[in-house]
């Protein structure tokens, strides 16, 4: 044992507890599938629990829903019966104002393409909800950052639970909204200024945190007193990061606005597309997504230029022009304009989009499907419930049997040995780990070996503290009976994941070795990361239909971007000197690449995978509105039946595992970091 | 320490100690150990850092008062304890004979809109701000009118040379444009107690110099008492009245700069005046001996107390008789031995 890493060590432990417990399935069947009798009813308990508790504070939160809807109407009456022309020479004089004639162009451009669609008074529904819930999150979300910056002991715990409000799904928030304040657009309202205070408070209080101590020790030397400090210097001096927390904030007030049309009650866009979606009308479910779309964009690049340092300053007076124009056109026209909704420019697109969607399926259905089953069958499957019954003679073309897994473990023996003989005894070891993994099924691990493994993978990655945390967490998974579905969304968001490791490790290679692609990648990168997740679905689903494959897409499409991102970031970022010594060295592009970019970057592009898996975890719960079988479609369920108990349990299961998932690739970023003295 | 002239900053047993529970650490390391010494080293055993370790020493009215020491040996947090930017952990700080370590926040606040003004090394300037109101900013906590203060802000700007660039922003300036920016801040109140922490030092070296002349020249007109903080040898000699050398947190010479130079208490301090030209930084009056009793010779080479030593060894170049040091009128201070003279300027090799 002395002679063996402490990575190696861990991954021994794990192999020989998955064999024993491989050799003891038959005989010991609980290996497998933990004991039903010892399951705790914890989702009964915990919904017993928050029943009581969500009772107890119900009147206070519907008198703030009461209180709530007063601005919510007022906006909505506002924005629903102002005249279009006046909303759009407001918002194109707030462009001119941020970002000059490009900006206002884009503010023309947009909003009349959400008139043309005909779904303008939807959007300003959900431009109302937007309107009164971002106002809230700032105010939270800046109270707790300030607050967390002025006494340094909060700090670690607002951090702790700024973490888990962004790892637990956004579904999982609705259900004892729902039930606290009723069915309604206040409940979106509120989990929308829920999702949207965390980034606030964390640029909030990062930008704090950044200050130079010599600009906060000039204001106390100036005499300033704590107040003055804060408002005078120090949050002007953090303005830049305040603001890209504002443009965070509103982005995800948006999403989560739009998910919120779950529940209903309110007619705004993100009810339109889940509404036609449900009738399967492609066609207009993609006009709705492309209005949400715009509406995303406008609002993104808007906000994303008050955090720009050094902007430009433009000409007030051409805004007040445009504002004035837009009140002479609105008087003018008043009572001769149709109603908004009637537009209905795009209805021949629509219908043409939908006529060609089915002609495109049913001229390339031998196509897609084969492109759907060969993932299916040779992929998802096989890494779902193994080789051994995965391999029918109808998909794969013969049985699988005893003498095939001696093979494949006799192939895995012999891959092993020879990597371990060559010095990399862990990976040796790994190779066999994955064999068996790939013989058995995600789905169908025994408990002890996931268990076992997790806690070498904590221990290798971080150390004691963090194995300890993570069995204990994926105990109470176990206990409560969540473990199959939680095995589930495991599954399937690590398969997600290993594709987008794949797929955008690669495209980022590209990007980092090929300017040009990196130009054409960029935009593609940013507009993916301003649709709102619900958006996702659309297209997956008109193509692909209902479906696991389709949810795998959907995830991909969301959570590949930091992988491309960081992936270029991390291997273009390496100090020029290092690059100069290569190169004086005599190496090759490629081998710079190998020897000297990819080892720098490693801690990055793990940052980058650390984002790709919560994104995925964050896209899972969504894609359950798809068919996926994992802990979303329990939260999804749950939302439904208005289950607190199921909805919670199934919700924190998920944050368990986005939270272990995140803290190892952490821990392995960091002994990177520290390996290269960063 | 009573019957002496009120002294404008007093420093008695200052500690500055970091690490968790610092103060009763500290205590408890006082308690046991009379030494510093030995008290600093029980705190490093324990895993504390003694920044700064049993500080004392005063400074007049109207005296520049230098601190200087490598990168680590204190200084910086010796100068935030002296103007409270830090809780000293132990010891007493007296500005103008009152003890600042105990004063309340209220009364801080009040000091240092009234009394004490401070230059940064990076700067510290507001990046939002102008450079007007970067200026004008101690006086808008106090609540001074806007006009009212501008026009203050604009006298300082001007004294500092930088009248013209009023509305440019901290980005827009030079490193030496926005160190006379900092420079103007901390004068804008008209403090009696100015700290300064190396100010220069982020500035290239002729602009270094220049702006050392003009600080210079500021100092001789406004006569406040300062608290300077380098790294810098040179600097700390063309400036000081007095030099503190720190090294380790520990204050390890007190003196004039010719002390400093003919005396260095140990090899740390000679390794900081060996670069020096000491024949421009020494005075006569640091080899003179009194004139009574001492034979000198016919010649009289019109030496001064004041002159360096290298114009007092240029005039008796070949001389070998002690000569007469003599005040502008004529009347005997002392005797110097042109070969002490010479002997001085090569201090390090003996």
């Amino acid at each position: 044992m002395a002679g063996l890493s402490k990575g190696s060590l861990a991954a021994l432990v794990a192999l020989v507890v998955g064999a024993l417990c491989l050799l003891l399935e038959t005989t010991l069947p609980w290996l497998v599938t933990f004991p039903e009798t010892l399951v705790v009813p914890a989702t009964d308990w915990v919904g017993t629990g928050m029943t009581w508790l969500l009772q107890l504070i119900k009147p206070i939160a519907r008198g703030f829903s009461a209180l709530m809807s007063y601005p919510m109407e007022a906006t909505n009456l506002v924005l629903g019966s102002s005249p279009w022309i006046l909303v759009i020479a407001v918002v194109t004089a707030i462009g001119w104002m941020l970002g000059g004639v490009s900006m206002a162009l884009m503010a023309v451009v947009g909003l009349g393409f959400v008139l043309a669609s005909g779904y303008w008074a939807e959007s300003m529904n959900t431009l109302s909800l937007v309107a009164v819930s971002v106002p809230l999150a700032l105010i939270v979300g800046g109270g707790i950052g300030v607050l967390a910056n002025e006494y340094p002991r909060f700090r670690k715990p607002v951090q702790a639970m700024l973490d888990i409000m962004q790892t637990v799904p956004t579904f999982a928030y609705l259900t004892p909204l729902l039930v606290l304040f009723g069915f309604g657009p206040v409940v979106g309202l509120i989990a929308s200024a829920i999702y949207a205070a965390p980034p606030m408070a964390r640029n909030v209080l990062l930008g704090l945190e950044r200050i130079e101590p010599e600009i906060k020790e000039a204001a106390i030397m100036a005499g300033g007193t704590r107040l003055q400090q804060l408002f005078q210097v120090e949050i002007p001096s953090a303005a830049t990061q305040i603001l890209v927390g504002v443009n965070q904030c509103l982005m995800a007030a948006l999403s989560m606005v739009i998910i919120a049309a779950v529940i209903g009650g309110f007619d705004d866009i993100g009810w339109e597309v889940l509404l036609t979606m449900r009738k399967a009308q492609f066609g207009p479910a993609l006009m709705a997504g492309l209005v949400i779309v715009v509406f995303a964009v406008i609002i993104d690049r808007m906000s994303g230029t008050l955090a720009q340092d050094n902007r430009k300053r433009y000409d007030a007076r051409v805004a007040w022009g445009i504002l004035a124009v837009g009140v002479v056109a609105s008087a003018v026209t008043w009572n001769s304009l149709p109603n908004p909704s009637e537009y209905s420019a795009f209805d021949d697109a629509v219908d043409a989009v939908d006529a060609g969607l089915s002609a495109f399926t049913t001229a390339n259905w031998q196509w897609l499907a084969a492109v759907k089953n060969n993932v299916l069958y040779f992929g998802l499957l096989p890494l779902r419930i193994g080789l051994d019954e995965a391999v029918l003679p109808f998909t794969w073309g013969f049985q699988w049997t005893a003498q095939w897994s001696l093979g494949l473990f006799a192939v895995g023996a012999v891959t092993g040995l020879m990597l371990a003989l060559r010095g990399q005894v862990t990976w040796g070891i790994m190779v066999l780990i994955f064999v068996g993994m790939l013989e058995t099924g995600i789905t169908n691990l025994p408990w002890p070996f996931v268990l076992v493994g997790v806690a070498a993978l904590g221990w290798v990655a971080s150390g004691r503290g963090l194995a300890v945390l993570s069995v204990g967490l994926l105990l109470t998974i176990l206990l409560s009976g969540l473990w199959d579905r939680a095995m589930l969304s495991l599954y399937l968001s690590g398969a997600a994941v290993f594709a987008c490791a794949i797929v955008g490790g690669g495209i980022g290679l590209l990007c980092a070795v090929s300017p040009m692609a990196w130009r054409i990648t960029r935009p593609i990168c940013d507009m993916l990361q301003t649709i709102p997740l619900f958006v996702f679905l659309i297209p997956v689903l008109m193509v692909f239909q209902i479906g696991e494959f389709s949810a795998f897409l959907a995830i991909i499409a969301y959570a590949i971007v930091p992988m491309i991102r960081y992936s270029r970031h991390g291997l273009t970022e390496t100090p020029d000197e290092m690059i100069e010594a290569a190169i004086a060295s005599g190496a090759t592009t490629w081998q710079i690449l190998r020897d000297v970019r990819a080892p720098y970057a490693a801690p990055t592009i793990l940052l980058g995978l650390n984002q790709t898996i919560l994104y995925a975890f964050a896209m899972l719960v969504i894609a359950a509105l798809i068919g996926t079988t994992g802990l979303g479609q329990l939260i999804y369920l749950a939302l439904g039946q208005a289950d607190v108990g199921l909805g919670i349990s199934a919700g924190a299961a998920m944050a368990i595992l986005a939270l272990i998932a995140d803290r190892m690739v952490q821990g392995f970023a960091e002994e990177r970091r520290k390996v290269l003295g960063l | 320490m009573s019957d002496k002239p009120q002294a404008a900053i007093s420093c008695q047993n200052v500690w500055q100690v970091f690490g968790p529970n610092a103060d009763s650490a500290l205590a408890e390391a006082l308690s046991v150990h009379s030494e510093p010494e030995a008290a600093a080293a029980a705190l490093r055993e324990k895993g504390l850092i003694a920044a700064v370790q049993d500080a004392n020493f005063e400074v007049a009215e109207g005296e520049l008062f230098v601190i200087m020491g490598l990168s680590g040996s204190g200084k910086s947090t010796l100068i935030r304890c002296i103007s409270h930017l830090l809780h000293a952990t132990n010891g007493e700080i007296r500005i103008d004979d009152e003890n600042i370590v105990e004063a309340t926040p209220a009364r801080l606040i009040e000091l240092r809109r009234k009394k004490l003004g401070m230059v940064f090394q990076h700067f510290g300037l507001f990046p939002h701000m102008s450079v007007i109101d970067n200026v004008a900013y101690p006086l808008r906590v106090q609540g001074m009118k806007r006009k009212a203060r501008l026009e203050k802000a604009q006298k300082v700007i001007d004294l500092v040379g930088l009248g013209g660039r009023e509305k440019h922003y901290p980005r827009e300036l030079s490193g030496g444009q926005r160190q006379r920016v900092g420079i103007a801040r901390s004068l804008v109140t008209d403090c009696s107690v100015w700290f300064l922490d190396e100010p220069f030092s982020a500035l290239d070296p002729l602009i270094r110099r220049q702006l050392q002349d003009e600080f210079l020249q500021i100092q001789a007109e406004l006569k406040t008492t300062i608290v300077f903080i380098t790294h810098d040898i040179n600097e700390a000699l063309k400036l000081a009245d007095r030099i503190a050398i720190m090294r380790d947190g520990k204050v390890v010479q007190i003196g004039t700069p010719s002390d400093i130079i003919l005396n260095p208490v140990d090899d740390y301090v000679r390794e900081f005046s060996k670069d020096v030209a000491k024949g421009r930084h020494a005075h006569v009056a640091s080899v003179m001996e009194p004139g009574e009793g001492h034979v000198y010779g016919a010649d009289d080479p019109g030496l001064r107390v004041d002159m360096t030593l290298d114009a007092a060894l240029a005039r008796c170049m070949d001389l070998y008789e002690p000569v007469p040091v003599r005040a502008e009128d004529g009347t005997l201070l002392g005797v110097v031995n042109p070969a002490d003279l010479a002997a001085a300027l090569h201090v390090e090799a003996g």
